[in-house]
This record gives structure tokens, sequence and C-alpha cells, in this order.
């Protein structure tokens, strides 16, 4: 029966979420507004390179003067450049009109800047100045190396392969950090994401005083473990839908948007990591929701509860704060604190797991620590729903709830002389 | 002697340092309609919370069916509570099934159930509405239905009337009437006399957290006097050893009759005191007179005793 119970609950809890046109509108909003953004990268890139062509090969007249002596006159004639006079005689013909630029090369240009004059045309048309300038001194530079090949790599275009060790295996490296760190991201979004549902999902009961049917009806913990359940089932779609843009843009338009070259194939999926942060992500949303669950228990109404939210969202990015930290000198006092402390645990840990400076002993305490939080916390949660959601109009004080487990009951007297 | 299905001994409740309910036992009896009844905050909602394991009695036995009350028992329990409530932004047929799943029925026998069942409220073409777009009298029928869902044995109903009109009111009855003619046990909180009446085989009436009066309706109108005499008269009401005068205006009387003393001589008796007598009538004490009489005439209007009388005088 009571597993009919658990099925049911998550089946009811499940269904009415996904089906309602609201949580759509709220889920989709968010691939939306990443589609309308990606797509704003996209055409904005696709403008940026267009224009910074058109801007390197811009053609508008220019005088010059270059103390270095790398521009040869042959150089400068391929842009239309003429010498100037003198550096007070090329600002005077831009200011006049006469021409269009005036560049001054210094003796140094690998350490002192090149100047620029010309007439103004606009923010973004002012940059084919500089555009021209360094394509000037690009162009003389690469006919003095006199190699194209040997231009690429002086240009810093070489291409290098890292291979490190630890001991005699190659490690990883940001190969394997990225799959292991994927799991912080899906912590994020389902905490992020659902917490104002974990909040609310027991005062719903309470506001429509539906506790005491279903308290006569089946066990606390089957409907409170059913609702955490089916909370984590609607953040799995959540993030699902999230992700899509994402995954078409990396597959379908990954230049475009200039997403990193990256060989998916490379990846590499350490199989106790992955565990690892399978385990803490876990553990770590069943802590938050069973904590919000029992917020929502003793709270009379979601503005009140939703005081709360703030603090138990605070505390999963006051970690990030720190990430520097965290991924530099992962046993460093506060990082250690925040590895161990319950609710900075899931993101600290979760981090150092991807950057393989979290130890097998140390995960194993973090998981504890995790596992047993949560189930503590649901024993909670159950007794505060249990003893503190039949309080419909007044907040309960939650040792009060917590010591009517054993005998006392814990409508205070706001609530029984209400009574008929 | 059957056990009975619903046994409370010497239960007591405190909320902090307020005693709400003390030492209160009573028992009701497999199939039969039992009347919880008493003034507000009088302890009724409390008991029937502790009953269903919704507080942690203070002390004592509160026991359904041989054991104290889990929902995972698997007993078949019909609780409509005084707070009603239902999920409001799901859809009426939504919610049916999902309670009458949690009470052990398949989705489809569920579903075939919820259907007949608005029907027979008239609420056939609602199954698809969302249970906020109903009015508080529609929710009633729908809460009620959750109630009543897989054949309960133990019905307890928290003031079920509250929120009908007389003529849901009398539909309601007819189906707890219904329920009762398959075998189940109702317990009704109830502040509706007539209602009581007519339905209970027995009832408890509690005062302050105690038992005021348990029993058949017959045993606890004749502790309350069992008999009221009505006169239309004229002259002066002797004083008398055999009965009290509940009401005495102008012309008309009501004397509870607190001895085992007869009808007829109650009337030689005030003839013999030389009061014209113009119509003499006898009946039982009602329930309403009864818990008027327990808990005050504060909890009526005041003009509402006078009425009573107009309507017993059939003005």
């Amino acid at each position: 029966m009571a597993q009919h119970n658990l099925g049911t609950v998550i089946s009811f809890e499940f269904v009415r979420t996904v089906t309602k046109l609201r949580f759509w509108i709220g889920t989709l909003s968010v691939p939306v507004i990443m589609a309308v953004v990606f797509g704003m990268i996209f055409l904005s890139n696709t403008s940026t390179s267009t224009a910074a062509e058109a801007q390197k090969n811009a053609q508008f007249s220019i005088s010059y003067l270059d103390a270095s002596g790398l521009i040869t006159p042959a150089d400068a004639a391929a842009f239309g450049a003429v010498p100037a006079a003198s550096s007070a005689a090329g600002i005077r013909d831009v200011q006049s009109g006469a021409v269009d630029a005036y560049f001054e090369f210094p003796a140094h240009p690998e350490t002192t800047a090149v100047k620029a004059y010309g007439a103004d045309r606009g923010l973004f048309e002012n940059g084919k100045y500089a555009a021209v300038a360094q394509a000037m001194l690009a162009r003389a530079v690469a006919v003095k190396i006199g190699s194209p090949q040997l231009s690429r790599l002086a240009s810093g275009s070489a291409q290098v392969d890292t291979v490190t060790y630890q001991g005699s295996e190659v490690s990883g490296g940001m190969n394997s950090v990225v799959p292991p760190l994927a799991f912080l991201v899906v912590f994020y979004g389902l905490v992020v994401l659902l917490a104002g549902q974990m909040l609310n999902s027991t005062l719903e009961e309470k506001e429509n005083r539906v506790t005491e049917m279903i308290l006569t009806t089946l066990k606390p913990t089957t409907l409170i473990t059913g609702k955490v359940l089916a909370l984590f089932m609607v953040g799995l779609v959540q993030v699902a839908v999230f992700a899509s843009p994402i995954l078409v843009g990396a597959l379908f338009y990954r230049d475009a948007m200039r997403i990193p070259e990256f060989d998916a194939s490379q990846l590499e999926f350490d199989p106790l990591r992955m565990t690892v942060g399978l385990l803490i992500l876990v553990g770590g949303f069943a802590l938050f929701t069973t904590t919000l669950v029992a917020i929502g228990a003793v709270m009379p109404t979601a503005k009140e509860a939703g005081n709360f939210m703030g603090v138990m969202i605070a505390l999963i990015f006051i970690p990030f704060y720190s990430v520097s930290l965290v991924v530099s000198e992962p046993h460093s006092p506060i990082v250690q604190v925040f590895t161990y402390f319950p609710f900075s645990a899931p993101v600290t840990a979760l981090l150092r797991n991807a950057f393989g400076s979290l130890g097998i002993v140390e995960a194993a305490v973090v998981i504890a620590i995790l596992y047993i939080g949560a189930a503590l916390m649901l024993r909670v949660a159950v007794r505060l729903f249990q003893y503190g959601s039949i309080s419909y109009t007044s907040k309960v004080s939650i040792r009060t709830a917590l010591r009517a487990g054993s005998r006392h009951a814990v409508a205070g007297p706001a609530e029984h002389p209400a009574e008929k | 002697m059957d056990e009975p299905v619903v046994h409370i001994s010497g239960f007591r409740m405190d909320f902090a340092d307020t005693t709400v309910v003390r030492d209160l036992s009573f028992d009701v009896r497999a199939g039969e309609t039992f009347g919880f009844l008493g003034s507000n905050g009088s302890g009724k909602t409390t008991t029937i919370r502790a009953l269903l394991g919704l507080y942690e009695p203070t002390a004592g036995v509160l026991h359904i069916n041989g054991r104290p009350f889990k929902p995972e028992h698997g007993s078949r329990l019909g609780y409509l509570p005084e707070e009603r409530g239902l999920y409001k932004k799901e859809k009426v047929m939504d919610v049916m099934t999902y309670f009458g799943r949690l009470k052990g029925m398949d989705r489809h026998s569920a579903r075939q159930w919820s259907l007949a069942y608005l029907n027979r409220v008239d609420l056939a073409g609602k199954a698809a509405t969302q249970v906020d777009k109903l009015s508080s009298g529609e929710q009633q029928k729908v809460q009620l239905g959750v109630t009543i869902m897989n054949r309960p044995e133990l019905l307890i109903l928290d003031e079920p009337t509250k929120g009908f009109d007389p003529v849901n009111r009398r539909l309601l009855m007819d189906i707890i009437g219904e329920q009762k003619s398959d075998g189940a046990t109702v317990v009704m909180v109830t502040h509706q006399m007539e209602e009581v009446e007519r339905l209970c085989d027995r009832i408890i009436l509690l005062k302050d957290g105690t038992s005021e009066a348990y029993g058949t309706i017959d045993e606890v109108q004749n502790k309350y006097g069992g008999r009221i005499v009505r006169i239309r008269h004229a002259g002066p009401i002797p004083p008398s050893p055999h009965y009290e005068v509940t009401l005495e205006e102008t012309n008309y009387a009501e004397l509870s009759i607190t001895d085992g003393t007869d009808e007829a001589a109650i009337l030689r008796e005030l003839m013999d005191a030389g009061l014209v007598i113009r119509s003499f009538t006898t009946t039982k004490i009602s329930m309403e007179d009864i818990f008027i009489r327990v808990y005050g005439d504060h909890t009526q209007p005041p003009s509402s005793v006078p009425a009573r009388a107009a309507a017993a005088r059939g003005a």
C-alpha cells in the first residue's frame, strides 16, 4: 500500500506540474531567452568579423611617419598611404580634411603604442584606423620575415598539445574536469530553479487546508518522499529543456557562436569521479529539498516562507565566490569548512571533485554528511509537516513542533480556540 | 458484545498550559450514527484530530478498531474535516481520482466512481473544471465525494452541513443515510440539532472539555427533564416541585417536568390552582433546548428564544 501510495503521489505531483501551462511558460522562457542571446551573439559575431575585415581593407587616404624603419614605401603603398612631412603636419592634414588619417609608428612599436589620428566617423567606424594601422605593421613584419610559415609562428598561432602525468599515468587535464563538472551545473540548475517549488510543495497542502485529509489517508513520510522524488523528476525535465539550446548550438552552430573547439571523444569519464559527482549531486539535492520542504511546513504563507529561500540560495553561491581558492588551495581552512558544512558542501565538493582535489576519504565523508543530513532533514520535514502543517494560520515554532513527536501537540492557543 | 469501532478512554489534551479536553471516555459502536456535540471550543475537533493521530494526546487511549489509527493500517476511513480544502488549482476529476487511488482504488474505478458521484450531485459537467472555479457549495460536494470514496467503514464528519443550502443539506443527509444503510459507522460533529434528532442513535455532549451527557437521544432527553408541557392559559402559573417554568409569556408558557409526575397530574394541579387552560400539549424536550440549557443562551441571539416559542405556538 505504501509503495502504491508513493507511486500515486509521485505521479500526481509530477503530472500536475508538467501539465500546467505556467510551468512550460516558465521553463521554455529560459531556452527562448538563451536562443535570443545566442542569436544576438551569432549576428553580432557575423557583423563584427565582417566589420573588422572591412576595416582592415578599408580604403581611405592615409599619411604616416615611421620611426621604426619597418614599413617600406611598398608596404605603405599597398594601403594607399603616403609619408607625412612631420607629425604636426600629419595631424594638421587630418584636422583640415586633407587626409582621412595620419599614423605615427614609433621607433619601438613592440613596446610603444602606434598613434592613429583620424577624422571622426562615429564610435564604431573609428575602429578602422587602429585596424588598418595594425594591418600595415603586420604586413611590414611579415615581409621582413620573408616566410608566411614563420610569420604564422611568430604571430603565436602554433598549436601545442599538452600531456601531463599523475605518476606514470597520463592525467586527463581539462578533458577529465568537464564531465564531473556537469554535476555542479545540474545541481545549480535544480536548486535554483526548483527552490520555490520545494518551499511551496507542502505549503500548498497547508494553504489549501488539505493537510487533514492527506494525513488521514497516507503516511507523511510517503507524501514528503513522493514530493521530493517528483521534484527531482521535474528538475530533470527542466534541465533537459534548458540544456537543449546549448546542445543544439554546440552541435550545429559551434563556429558561429565561437564555442572553443573541443573534441567530445577526448572527454575522460573517470568512473570514480563520476560516481562521486553523482552521489554528491543526489545527496545535495535531497538535503536542500528536504530542508526547504521542512521550512515550508512551518510557515503559514508562501510570502513568509519566501524569506528563507534567499538564504538557502545564498548558501550555494557563497563557495562560488571563493572558487579560485577552492581550485588552487583545496586544503585551506576556509575551503575545508565549505567542504564539510552541509549546505556549502555540495558546491565545494563538486568543484573539488571535478578538479581532482577531493580525496576518496574526503569524498566519503562529504557523501555521508549529505545523506545523513538529508535523512535527518527528511525526518524533521515529516515531523514538522505532520505536527506543524495542521496549524493553518500561525507560524509553528520548530522546537515545539519537534517536541510534538513525543507527547505534546503543537497547535498553539491561537489555533485551538478557533475550533468549532 | 462487539468491540466498538471507536474507543476513547481517559483522553486528556493539553496545549501548552491549557487543558482543552480532560478525562473523556466514550465508545462508538459498529453501524451506529453517533453525534458529537458541543459549543465552540469545547474540544470536539481536538478529540477527532487526536483520534486520527493528527495530535498526540497528552493522556488516554484513542482507538479505531482496537488500535491507534494510522493511515497505513488500511482502515477504510472517510474523514470530512472542519477545515475544508482541496487542491484548488487542479481539476475536479484529477483530485477525486488522486484521493481514490490513495484510498486503494485503481485509476479506472476511481474515475468511474467519481463520474457517477458527480452525476448524482449535479456536477457532471464540472469534472474538468478547476476546483477553485467552483462555488463553495460545489466544492463542499466534491469534498464529500472524496470523503466517501471506496465505501468507508467509518465516516467522521466534522460539521458536514457547514456551507450547504437547505436543498444540498438534504442531499447530504440522504448520502450520509445511504452510507449508514451500507453498514458504515458515522461520527458526526454538528451544531444542527435537527440533524442530530433525525440521524443519530447516540450522542455525547462536550462542555469545557468534559462529557456533559452521553447516551441515546432518549436517555439524554430524559436526563434534561424529558418532557415539556406547553400551555395557552390565563392567570399566573403557580410554583410546583413537579415542574420548572422554562418560558413564560402573557398567555403562553413552557413547563419542564422535573420528576416522574404524569402530564394528567400536572394539568390537574394547574387547574386546581385556578388557571384557565385554553390548550395543553406535551412533547419531549428538543435537543436544541438541551443544547441551549447546557451551553447557555449566549450562543444564540437574544431574540431566538421568543422566536422558538412563537414557532412552537405555530405563530
